[in-house]
Order: structure tokens, then C-alpha cells, then sequence
């Protein structure tokens, strides 16, 4: 039984070489997919990669909540006597799940301070790539963080859905706090603002739902309604992107 | 008698064809400026891009253009605005990305270093001055830095706040620039209503000051119902509407 086995938190600080982030991945990140990127970014983003490791605290962990707290709304989750709500969108995509874990994970603060100094001393294009490979980081850790969950539940013959945070999907950022108030203070070294900001700001935090009947679907930006988000693909590029 | 008409045409082809001379290399160099800003060519030294190695960029085009006797609001308009409209487009249709349009903005912030005594003395002007921040409780910064950067090719004056601004500082930097426009970013839901209160704020005492919203979360519909005066999902956007719509200092 999953609940005989089911920890407070699991956390974990993967190298960086475990994310496997090369040029490629950061290039089709900041848009290239159909055209190349210039060559001065190529040589930027080459300079910057053997030093991110230097600059690099990444932590992530999880929590799964115990199967009796939890109760799937068509607005969200109860959880006890907390309401997430999540909205219909994710809430559809979470309806067989029998419990949800919380995740977050973190490319900790080194490498915004590294981009922060760089703008500061005018080299916009650094300091905006090495942004860049922060989100890389922070997103690559989140994922990696899947298949360690994916592990824990496995043996269970229980499978996942797909991740999903607050922000998205008509999940108001609000609910972070909700969510927060689920793990221990300063979980992975992170923390929230009044405004609900992670702080390191290259952090992600979310939910999956688990269960023996959940589906993991392919990344989907129709189910989402930010039709100006930049990060936004279309069917093609969604493709390539899956393949 | 003196054959009169044929002399004055002498004269006038002699003016056309010293005119001529005159603008021909005046608009090939500014042709080539607005490459340089569009290619994001700083200076001779930049490797970038590879097949304008070893040529003059941005800077030296620049200098040159002014040794030349190009009028600066020539160089301004003409060629640097031109030249980063094209960029603003070109990003819009997601033709090219980010750090296509940071390049072209350091070659831009290149030339206009040549352009600074004009501004100095007045003999340029800006189109106009927007104060522009996120709003408080936000500390996303580069979104906002892309647009400042854009709105400032386009010949506008940028009096970037930076993130986590509160409403009593854009109410001074608006009380600072009279006739001033003001542009409020946002990345978070959560940051978005402090938008409301920021637009309150500024309107309760300059009513007539014109307010842009941008940002990921936030949408036309959001702008309307906060009593913000523009909407824009990308940087173009913001300069299009302030060059159309803003009246300028």
C-alpha cells in the first residue's frame, strides 16, 4: 500500500549534470526552434555553461499528501479543511488521481545574482542568457524531480499526471501560500513573498496527481487560456518539441 | 543677347548633380546605420554578425554620419528609429527573439551615445517621456527592460523606475516629468491588482496622464476594468500607441 509507505517530504540536490542542459535546450527555449539562433548567442550561452555549475545550489523535493486529507473538487482539491483551487482545467486533469504530491525545486539564488550583476554592467545579452539557463535549471529540475516521484509510486502500480502550478491554467498565484503551508518552513531553501513570489526567483513549485488510473498527457498549451504567454507553442512546434 | 534659359539649366543640373553627389552618400550611410541597428552591429570590433566582420557598426556609422553634416534628427529618424521599428516588428511576428532585439538595442544605445550633445542642446528632442516600473511587490525585470529598450529606439526618453515600485513613487516621477506617460509591468497574478492601485493612484491626481499595462498575466479586458489607457502583449504594441496616441512634451 502506498499510504503504509508515504514520508512527510523527500528532498534531493541533483547535479547538474544529472539535468542534462545543453545549448540546444536553452536555444529552442528562448525560441529558435525554426530558425537557428545567431551565432554570438551560441558562443554566449558556450561561455556560460561550464561556469553554471559553480553558480548553482539546486534543491527539489516533495510531498505526497495522505490519501484521507485529500478530496478532488471540480474546482480543485480539499485538502482537510484548505480549499486549492486549482480551477476546472486542472481540476479535469487531476480527477482520477487519488492523492496529489506538492513539489518544488530551485536553481537557488546564485545564478540571478551572476545575470542581475551582468545587466547592471551592461552586458544585457549575458545577463538575460544566463537568466535563461536559470528557468532551464529550475524547469530541468522539476522534471527530473517527476521521475523520482514517478520511481516512488511505481511499485505501487500507481502512475502520475502531468505537473502543474499555480499561475497557470486560471490557478490563481495566491494558492501558493495554500500550498507552502503544506511543507516545512524554508522547504528546498525557498521561501514566499507577500505577493506570493518564490524567492530564489528561479524556483517552480506544483502539483501532481497520482493514482493506479491517472494519465500522463503530452505538453499542452490549448488547455491553457494565456494565449499571450511567451512560452506559448503552436500544434508544429509542440511537435518538435515532443519529439 | 545672351542665351539665358540655357545657362539657368546649366546651373540647375549643375545643383541636381552636386545634390546628388551630396545625399547619395548621406542616405547610403544611413541605410547602412539602419542595417547596423536591425543586424545588431555595434562597432567595427563586434564578430557579430559574421558576414558584417570587419565592417563600421552603429558607433562608427554614427560619427561619421554627423562628420558629415547628416542632420542628427536625420540619423534619429531616418535611419535608428527605422531601424528598431523593423526590429519591434520582426519580434511581434516572432521572426526574430530576445536576444536578437538586445543586440539590436546595443547598437542602437551605440549610435544615440552620438547623438547625446543633440539632446544636450536641444536641437533634438524626444518624442516624449515615459516613466516605467513594476508594480509593487514584483521584482520580474527583464520584460520590462525589453520594452524600455524598444520604446527608447523609437525616440522616446525611458525613466525606468526598476521592480517593486510603489504607487507613491510613480506619483512622483509623474509629479517629476509633467505630460509624462506611464507604463506598469506585471508577471503575477498576485502583482497584477497592484496595478489597480498604482493607475488609482496616479489618475487621482493627473487624470489626463495616459497609462500602459504589459505583462504575462494580464490582458485588454484587465486594462479597461482597472481604467488603464492601453493593453499591449508586446513592445511594438506599446510604441505604436505612444507614437500614435501620446502627446508628446
Amino acid at each position: 500500500m502506498l499510504e503504509s509507505s508515504i514520508p512527510e517530504t523527500v528532498s534531493f540536490s541533483p547535479s547538474f549534470h544529472e539535468l542534462a542542459i545543453d545549448r540546444t535546450i536553452v536555444e529552442r527555449d528562448l525560441g529558435y526552434r525554426k530558425v537557428p539562433a545567431p551565432e554570438i548567442v551560441r558562443q554566449v550561452i558556450d561561455e556560460i555553461l561550464p561556469e553554471v555549475p559553480l553558480r548553482l545550489t539546486i534543491q527539489c523535493g516533495f510531498r505526497i499528501l495522505p490519501l484521507e486529507l485529500v478530496s478532488l473538487t471540480n474546482e480543485g482539491i480539499l485538502c482537510g479543511d484548505v480549499q486549492i483551487s486549482t480551477g476546472p482545467i486542472i481540476a479535469n486533469q487531476l480527477k482520477k488521481s487519488k492523492t496529489v504530491a506538492l513539489f518544488v525545486s530551485t536553481a537557488g539564488p546564485l545564478l540571478e545574482q551572476w545575470s542581475q550583476q551582468l545587466m547592471a554592467e551592461g552586458d544585457m545579452l549575458k545577463g538575460f542568457l544566463v537568466d535563461a539557463v536559470g528557468s532551464e535549471v529550475a524547469d530541468r529540475t522539476s522534471e527530473w524531480l517527476e521521475k523520482r516521484i514517478a520511481e516512488h509510486v511505481a511499485p505501487h502500480g500507481w502512475a502520475m499526471t502531468n505537473r502543474y502550478s499555480p499561475g497557470y491554467c486560471d490557478w490563481p498565484v495566491t494558492d501558493q501560500q495554500k500550498l507552502f503551508s503544506f511543507l516545512p518552513p524554508r522547504f528546498c531553501g525557498i521561501s514566499l513573498t507577500p505577493s506570493s513570489l518564490m524567492i530564489p526567483i528561479k524556483s517552480l513549485s506544483g502539483i501532481i496527481g497520482l493514482g493506479p488510473d491517472v494519465l500522463r498527457g503530452a505538453y499542452q498549451c490549448s488547455i491553457c487560456d494565456l494565449k499571450d504567454c511567451f512560452r506559448r507553442m503552436d500544434e508544429s512546434e509542440l511537435a518538435t518539441e515532443q519529439r | 543677347m545672351w542665351p539665358v534659359i540655357p545657362i539657368i539649366d546649366a546651373a540647375n543640373e549643375h545643383f541636381r548633380t552636386h545634390q546628388h553627389l551630396r545625399e547619395k552618400p548621406m542616405n547610403e550611410i544611413l541605410e547602412s546605420l539602419q542595417r547596423c541597428v536591425e543586424r545588431g552591429k555595434v562597432n567595427i570590433k563586434s564578430p557579430y554578425p559574421p558576414d558584417m566582420k570587419g565592417q563600421d557598426g552603429a558607433d562608427e556609422l554614427a560619427k561619421k554620419a554627423i562628420e558629415m553634416g547628416v542632420a542628427p534628427q536625420d540619423i534619429l529618424s531616418k535611419a535608428l528609429i527605422v531601424g528598431m521599428q523593423n526590429v519591434g516588428v520582426r519580434f511581434r511576428n516572432k521572426e526574430i527573439f530576445v536576444p536578437d532585439v538586445l543586440m539590436a538595442a546595443k547598437a542602437m544605445a551605440a549610435a544615440m551615445e552620438h547623438l547625446k550633445p543633440f539632446f544636450k542642446s536641444d536641437e533634438l528632442k524626444h518624442k516624449g517621456t515615459i516613466v516605467i516600473g513594476t508594480v509593487l511587490g514584483d521584482l520580474h525585470d527583464i520584460g520590462k527592460k525589453l520594452v524600455s529598450m524598444v520604446i527608447q529606439g523609437s525616440g522616446w526618453e525611458v525613466i525606468d523606475l526598476g521592480t517593486d515600485v510603489s504607487p507613491d513613487k510613480f506619483l512622483k516621477a509623474v509629479d517629476e516629468h509633467p505630460g509624462c506617460v506611464v507604463g506598469l509591468s506585471a508577471l503575477l497574478t498576485t502583482t497584477m491588482v497592484n496595478m489597480e492601485t498604482t493607475v488609482q493612484h496616479i489618475k487621482s491626481k493627473h487624470p489626463g496622464i495616459k497609462v500602459i499595462i504589459g505583462g504575462a498575466p494580464v490582458t485588454g479586458e484587465f486594462a479597461a476594468k482597472i481604467g488603464a489607457d492601453h493593453y499591449s502583449p508586446d513592445p511594438q504594441g506599446a510604441v505604436e500607441y505612444l507614437n500614435t496616441r501620446c502627446t508628446p512634451n
